[in-house]
């Protein structure tokens, strides 16, 4: 009788109740549709982060590396209790956030990934991060870690975070901060945005497929060219960088 | 005194760019000397504020003169905040006016985004007074915030309005290549609808995200000639024909009426009488809107419209292009961009464009008379130029 | 220890500059020594205020009030405000209290509260 190994090193996932989509207008008119993707979606995702590992600036490197993993992990049944949040505008991807449920009342919160620049699309991501887990998972609070002094500013800083230094986060190391219920509750104001139900034909846009992004952060033409001078004692890397932008050969 | 022109013109995108602050210089040196059909200048003035501190370039001009082997001609660095770039063109005007050179190159240039943002904050702030603004957390936006807190009590300026200045601007800037932000946006998305508050968030209440420009880098260049010079050239005759400047308090609670830009007022009279010519006369300008108030408030104050009624005029679309008196058609400083050493420069550019006919998509009909307003500071020393279009 | 906030009068018209400049604002005297250190009044006016969302580096807070105050003598100063509910007009008494600390100092300055 064959061994099914896979019985073995695959967690079993709780069920946990589905995000119902919303929808927001962005500075510039168009709507934003935040809904969360099964494990079917994720190989049509995971090209569009790739591109992003290469971004050397803002952090999209490491955060697009370990987004890609997370989401690979998801879909190969190996992370337990993961949840993928996607945002949409007209059908193309515009972010992705994710996170986990540790236990009935703490849940974990992994990354929020832009790929459309300003618009603030991560800072709506964000929020319905927090809205699924306060909200929908009924959690009392939920651990953050940010990679960037941006996110750290937005996050740990304008929404007084408590610290849970005792706690590694999963992400890897760095000491965790608690959005408890309480600060959740002061802060649902900014914290809850959007409106449901999703219009139908938004939804079904949405639906239909992922279409990658039109505006992604891009990666230097050079490598070399994305660290400073400093390690280019001639800058001739700087220099052919703008040469390949102007089109030069 | 002679009568000065302007001759050349070039200009980079103001963007997020990856190149030496010197080379960002060069380069809006060069496109000029190109467009002029120049190959050598008498004296060369780079304004800049951030190069020592940002940069880690001090004697910014030295180094870009040499770059664009302009050498042995002199050069100079001019510093006056965020007016560095018209201070410079000023003194431009001055050095050819006087007699003593015939041809001047006038270059703006920054690099802010070198350095990361609280960095650029910080170094923004230091316009500030040390002991009586800055300790305190002071940051420009809170200034411009307190100015405009004061200007909607007294004048029903709302939030609407400033929003308006900002849709506008980015309407303009769809259509300026070299614009920082090509970004539609609808006073929906960042006033009406329920998310708008997080996509316009407060930076400092009642101005918010949107109110605020954007941190660029960027140069731009303009050349400066006698009228015999000019004329050898063959380009369209655009006088650089009145300078005004004034300085008002360091410390902005001083100002003798917190609700006025007293300095603004000035300096744009001593332009205007400069020039000979009159508000009414102008055609297109370029008002320093660094935050969205500004633009209203500096319409006012140089005279375009009544004061506490710059605002209506807005409302009643005569500042937009199409309008009567189309302001910031390059998109101002809020989606053209603001590298705040070339934003003196780069709006004289586009005044002198409008008033060569070259500005394409973003041509003002018979486009006459364009005015400039760069305010350094926090309306503690402004310049204001008057360019009139002769042939 | 009750710290003051201190104008600079002069010596000639008696007008008392803040900040500190070399030469009076209203008479222009030149004489250097010329200036009398005179503590602020704490209790004003507020003229106008603001909740800057984005303060600098230094503060590790989410939001930050500022508020500009005519004191009492005319003298008028920027401040941090520590109230609910400002608005222009109210009447609000300071305290010298750290207003700003870098890596190694702290800055003093006047905090408002309501009066």
């Amino acid at each position: 009788m064959p061994v099914d190994v896979e019985k073995i090193l695959r967690p079993t996932d709780t069920p946990l109740p589905p995000f119902p989509p919303k929808y927001m207008t962005l500075a510039g008119g168009e709507h934003l549709v935040v809904r969360q993707v099964g494990r079917e979606e994720i190989p049509a995702i995971l090209p569009y982060i790739e591109a992003l590992m290469h971004v050397e600036r803002d952090f999209y490197d490491i955060v697009a590396a370990r987004v890609y993993a997370e989401l690979l992990a998801y879909f190969r049944h190996r992370v337990q209790d993961e949840y993928v949040l996607v945002a949409q505008i007209d059908g193309e991807i515009a972010a992705v956030v994710n996170g986990r449920r540790v236990d009935e009342n703490v849940g974990m919160s992994y990354h929020t990934l832009s790929l459309r620049r300003g618009l603030r699309v991560g800072a709506h991501a964000f929020a319905t991060k927090m809205e699924y887990h306060m909200d929908i998972l009924g959690q009392k609070e939920v651990l953050i870690v940010a990679e960037s002094p941006i996110g750290f500013r937005r996050w740990m800083i304008e929404y007084n975070l408590e610290k849970r230094f005792h706690i590694p986060h999963e992400l890897g190391g760095c000491p965790s901060w608690s959005l408890t219920r309480p600060l959740f509750e002061a802060a649902r104001g900014s914290l809850v945005v959007g409106r449901r139900p999703v219009p139908q034909e938004l939804l079904d846009k949405a639906m239909e497929r992922i279409l990658p992004p039109s505006d992604p952060p891009k990666p230097p033409a050079d490598l070399l060219a994305a660290t400073r001078s400093l390690y280019d004692a001639t800058g001739t890397a700087l220099m052919s960088q703008g040469w390949i932008l102007e089109g030069r050969k | 005194m002679r009568k000065v022109y302007a001759v050349g013109l070039g200009i980079t995108s103001f963007t997020r760019l990856e190149y030496p602050l010197s080379e960002i210089a060069a380069y809006a040196g060069m496109m000029a000397m190109r467009d002029a059909g120049l190959a050598a200048v008498d004296h060369v003035y780079v304004a800049n504020m951030g190069a020592g501190r940002i940069n880690h370039q001090t004697g910014l001009a030295s180094a870009v003169v040499d770059s664009l082997s302009l050498t042995p001609a002199g050069a100079e660095t001019i510093e006056n905040g965020p007016a560095s770039g018209a201070s410079a063109l000023k003194t431009g005007f001055l050095a050819v006016a006087s007699g003593v050179y015939n041809v001047v190159m006038v270059i703006g240039a920054e690099r802010m985004r070198e350095a990361n943002n609280l960095e650029t904050t910080d170094f923004v702030a230091t316009l500030t007074h040390p002991i009586a603004e800055y300790v305190y957390g002071v940051t420009l936006p809170s200034l411009a915030a307190m100015f405009t807190r004061l200007y909607m009590e007294k004048y029903g300026v709302t939030e609407r309005h400033l929003a308006m200045v900002a849709v506008k601007n980015h309407d303009h800037a769809l259509l300026n290549f070299f614009a920082h932000l090509h970004e539609k946006i609808t006073l929906e998305g960042i006033l009406d609808s329920p998310e708008a508050s997080t996509n316009n968030p407060y930076v400092s209440e009642p101005l918010r995200f949107f109110d605020c420009c954007p941190v660029s880098d960027g140069g731009a260049c303009v050349i400066l000639a006698s009228a015999e010079a000019a004329r050898k050239l063959g380009k369209p005759m655009v006088r650089l024909a009145g300078v005004g400047q004034a300085t008002d308090t360091h410390a902005v609670h001083e100002r003798e009426d917190p609700t006025e830009l007293a300095a603004v007022r000035l300096a744009a009279q001593q332009s205007f009488k400069m020039a000979g010519v009159q508000p009414a006369d102008v055609s297109v300008a370029e008002l320093h809107d660094a935050f969205t108030i500004l633009e209203i408030v500096e319409s006012e104050e140089v005279g375009f419209f009544p004061k506490g009624q710059g605002h209506l005029a807005l409302e009643r679309g005569e500042t937009r292009l199409g309008g009567r008196l189309p302001i910031n058609t390059s998109g101002g400083l809020k989606a053209k961009g603001h590298p705040v050493g070339a934003t003196g420069v780069g709006q004289a550019h586009e005044i002198v464009l409008q008033l060569r006919g070259e500005a394409e998509k973003r041509q003002v009909a018979n486009a006459k008379v364009g005015f400039t307003c760069n305010f350094g500071g926090f309306g503690n020393n402004v310049v204001c130029l008057t360019f009139i279009r002769e042939d | 220890m009750d710290r003051n906030i201190y104008g600079y009068k002069c010596g000639a018209c008696g007008h008392i500059n803040y900040p500190y400049r070399m030469r009076c604002r209203k008479c222009g005297r030149t004489e250097y020594t010329d200036f009398e250190l005179v503590p602020l009044p704490k209790r004003g006016k507020l003229l106008t205020h603001t909740r800057l969302h984005n303060p600098p580096a230094d503060y590790l807070v989410p939001t930050l009030q500022l508020g500009i105050v005519e004191l009492e003598n005319g003298v008028r100063v920027m401040g941090q405000l520590h109230m609910s509910n400002p608005m222009a007009g109210m009447p609000v008494e300071a305290k010298v209290e750290v207003v700003r600390r870098t890596d190694y100092d702290s800055f003093y300055g006047m905090i408002f509260y309501p009066a």
